[in-house]
Formats: structure tokens, sequence, C-alpha cells
């Protein structure tokens, strides 16, 4: 990733402007930006979703492959979740192998699907020992206007949710409906003028600190955490960020469930 | 071309398929703009296709030893999202997307005004969100409604259209089975405005009168595109159609 110069006038601006509680969006600390979220768009992938939050584009597709289980399960599917920050979605990204941010992004939406245990694996079992679904989802960065890691957690969890199995393609019985039962939804929060914000945008990740990506369950337990970029916080910080969390999550969690019905 | 021997391409009563007629293109659509942090961004839906360009620069060309001291360097990328095909395809560069991106930047060198950014480089980004025929003439309509978008000059907005061969019959725009299983694929670059071609390539087997008969297709189905081209970007800056 090229090394992007921060302005040290945008970050006294922002601090500024924490002090007097504002943002430089005009948005209110915990306050979202304006989020559209569209199911079944890509042609050819099994499962689709797009997602445009502010000035952010993320594409998720999901693809089925058939592959022989592991040894140690027999009758375990398995999932793999890679994201591409590709030179398109933004100037400062450069072409190459996946670099350290983008494997970031996609173990990080990784770990909150996988660790939900939304995924029935063993309803991926075609025959034991021998040939088990692999669900692939990639996440398409097109668009980074900041926050990427919530809108491609929240494509992913929805392109999952219509996702039909192409068995019929594989020549291994009818096509089914992925079965995922349930949701689980990313929320991050990024320093910015020295206190904690909800959704950064572009300029307030650029000027801003370390950010806080938490994935909540259905019920309210949490299935992963990842602290990253440079910065520290207290336990104070974390319990505040907690609280608006599960509320930001029950939020999604119902968008995805009025588009995915 | 990938022919798998008699694959019915035509119906008894000589029509296509999907039911156009030879000299019709399949529907196309263009957004200018749909990439907010991009200097200049596309989307193009062409039949079953989507793609999506974005452009940045000119800026700095680093490192220096690509930099050309009279003009800009035209720096295209063309990629396929895993997720575009029927079956997934791993991500990164093919020797496909490296030929492809090539003659796409070659094209554009060609049109751009690069004499008027001495040093300096634009970047065309090209992704393929779905893949069904056509993808490399969707990214050349999509990267030039992407560079105007961005306000860079260009002697004319290079079109991409194509034309082939079924059953003995010179079509145009060839969808995926008309691809996989025809005898000719003539994919071309046309700048209406101009009449010039920036961009050709060509395989399978074609007479020399086949082969007129499919550049006259490409030209008339490049003029008609021009316009969805450029009511596009009226779209975007004067707020609707003329």
């Amino acid at each position: 990733m090229a090394k992007q110069v921060v302005p040290q006038l945008l970050r006294q601006h922002l601090a500024n402007l924490a002090a007097d509680d504002e943002r430089i969006s005009g948005r209110g600390q915990w306050e979202g930006r304006e989020l559209e979220l569209e199911v079944d768009c890509l042609y050819n992938a099994d499962g689709s979703a797009k997602v445009v939050w502010g000035d952010t584009v993320v594409y998720v597709g999901v693809k089925f492959e058939l592959r022989e289980p592991y040894s140690d399960r027999p009758t375990s599917g398995s999932l793999m979740c890679g994201a591409e920050l590709r030179p398109v979605a933004h100037r400062k990204y450069e072409p190459g192998p996946p670099s350290p941010e983008s494997i970031e992004l996609g173990r990080v939406v990784d770990r909150g699907i996988r660790e939900s245990g939304c995924i029935d694996m063993n309803a991926l079992c075609i025959v034991p020992g021998e040939s088990v679904w692999m669900v692939v989802l990639d996440i398409h960065v097109i668009s980074d206007g900041g926050n990427i890691f919530d809108a491609a957690g929240l494509a992913a969890i929805a392109a999952l949710r219509n996702a039909t199995v192409p068995a019929a393609r594989y020549d291994v019985g009818e096509d089914y409906k992925l079965a995922v039962s349930l949701t689980p939804i990313i929320c991050t929060f990024t320093r910015v003028g020295g206190r904690y914000v909800y959704d950064a945008d572009e300029e307030e990740e650029l000027a801003g600190a370390e950010r806080l990506s938490i994935t909540l369950g259905d019920n309210g337990s949490m299935h992963s955490m990842q602290k990253g970029l440079k910065g520290t916080f207290t336990t104070a910080e974390l319990s505040e960020i907690l609280d608006v969390c599960a509320t930001r999550c029950d939020e999604l969690r119902k968008l995805v469930d009025s588009k995915v019905e | 071309m990938g022919g798998y021997g008699d694959v019915k391409l035509l119906n008894d009563d000589g029509s296509r398929l999907d039911g156009r007629t030879f000299d019709e293109s399949r529907p196309v659509e263009v957004k200018a703009g749909v990439i907010p942090v991009a200097d200049g961004s596309a989307w193009v839906k062409h039949g079953l296709n989507e793609v999506v360009c974005a452009v940045y620069g000119p800026m700095e060309a680093h490192p220096r030893k690509i930099q050309l001291q009279d003009q800009a360097v035209i720096d295209v990328r063309y990629n396929m999202a895993p997720f575009s095909t029927s079956d997934r395809i791993r991500p990164g560069f093919n020797r496909r997307s490296r030929e492809i991106s090539k003659v796409t930047a070659e094209a554009f060198a060609s049109t751009v005004m690069v004499e008027r950014y001495p040093r300096s480089k634009i970047r065309i980004e090209i992704e393929i969100l779905s893949a069904e025929a056509g993808t490399r003439c969707a990214g050349l309509t999509a990267a030039s409604v992407a560079l105007a978008d961005a306000g860079i000059p260009m002697r004319g907005m290079i079109v991409g259209v194509a034309s082939g061969k079924v059953e003995d019959t010179v079509v145009l725009d060839l969808d995926k089975a008309e691809d996989n299983y025809g005898q000719a694929d003539l994919p071309m670059g046309i700048m209406p405005t101009t009449g010039e071609i920036a961009f050709m390539q060509m395989d399978g087997d074609l007479s020399m009168e086949e082969l007129q008969q499919a550049i006259d297709y490409n030209f008339a189905a490049a003029a008609e595109m021009h316009d969805i081209m450029e009511a596009a970007l009226r779209a975007r800056y004067d707020g609707g159609d003329e």
C-alpha cells in the first residue's frame, strides 16, 4: 500500500471537532452513513451481495467447489474467505500479491462467520471421506471510502444467506439453498480526534488512529474481535463501545433479514 | 475458437437461439461515476457481462524508470473477479488478463492526449464482475466512459464491439454459447467520431467477404453504443439526456 501523507491540519481539525462532540461529516459520534444493501446481484456467483455505504462499495460473491474432506473430519465441509484490495478501490492500493491489509480483512470477516457456527459444515457433506462442498467467499472492494470491514462483513453474511449450492451443475443432486442459521454482524469503531466513533469515513481513517472490530451473533454473544492499526485503548472505552455495538448489530441484522427472507 | 463439434447455434428457421437478428446487439446499459473515491469511473452491463472501471490520475509515475519524458504512461489492469465465471477462478493475473491489459493500454495510449502529461501516469482499472462472452469489449467501453468522467482529454471515446461467425453466418455480438462453439470472433475498439480502429483481435476462420461483413456490423453497432455512452455522461453532468 502506498504511503499516504496525513495532513497535520486535518488531524488538528478532527481533534477540535471531537472536543465539541462533532464530526467532519456532521454525524453524531455513533451515527453511521447512509447504507444500501442489494442481494443476488451477480450473474455467475452462487450467492452475492453489494453494499454501498457512504463512499464505500463492496461486492461479495459466494462460489462452491467440490473437495476431498480433511481426514480428521470426513463429513465436514469447509469455508474459505478471501479479500482483495485491488488498485481499483483507491489510489493508495497497488497491484501485486495480497497485501497484509487485505489478508487481515479476509481473516477478520472469516472468523466472525466461522466462529458463529452459522453454517452447518456437516450439511455440506456429499460422500463421507470422499467429497464435501467448500464454500468460497470472495470479498471484492470496489471503492474504499472508509470502514471496509463492516461493509465486507455485511455483504458476506447477506451473500451467504442467499447462496444456492449448485449441486446440479456438478452432477451431485439437485440445487438447494445453503442453510445459514445465524446472522453474525461486524461493527468497527475508529479513534478519531482522540475519541472513538462508529463507521469512520475516508478522512477520519486517514487522520485517525487504531480501530476495533467486533462481531456479535444473534443472541448478543461475541464471535470475533480485532484491534488493528497503531494506538491503544482502555477497558472503559471498550465497554462503552460494546453497548453501542449491540444496538448497531441488531439494526444491521434486521436489514439483512429484510433483504433475504 | 473453442469449437466442440456439432452444437446447434441457429434455429431451423435460421434465427439466433436468443431471438436476436444477425446485426442485433445484446442490451447495453452504461452509468458514469459509480466509484466515489476514483477520479473517474463507469459501470457497463452488456448482456450478462457486468464491468466496473476506475480511472486514477494523471498522477506522478513511479518508479521513475517507467516515466516517459514527453508523454503520460497508460497503465491498464483488466482483472476478472473470482466469482465472475461459472467455475471460480483463482485471484490474480494470468496470461490472458496480461495480454488483454497490454493491448487495451496500447489502444488508449493512441486516443488519450498523453502528450499533455509528460512523466505522469494514468491508471485504468477494469474489474469484471460477471463474464458471459465479450468482457474485453465491455471493458473498453467502460474505460472510455471512466476516462471522460475523469475529465482526461481524448481524441474520441473507444467503443468495444465484436462480431463473429456461427454456423457459417456472420453475426454481431456473440453470446456465451456462440462464443464457445462458434467459428470466429472479431472484437474491435472503434472510435465512431473519427472512424478509426484502436483495438482489434481476431480468432477463428473468416473469408474476406465475411470479414467485411463483420467490420460493417461492428461499425454500425459502435455508433449506436456511442450514443448510449454519451447519454450516460450527460445524465451525470447535465442531469439528463438532451
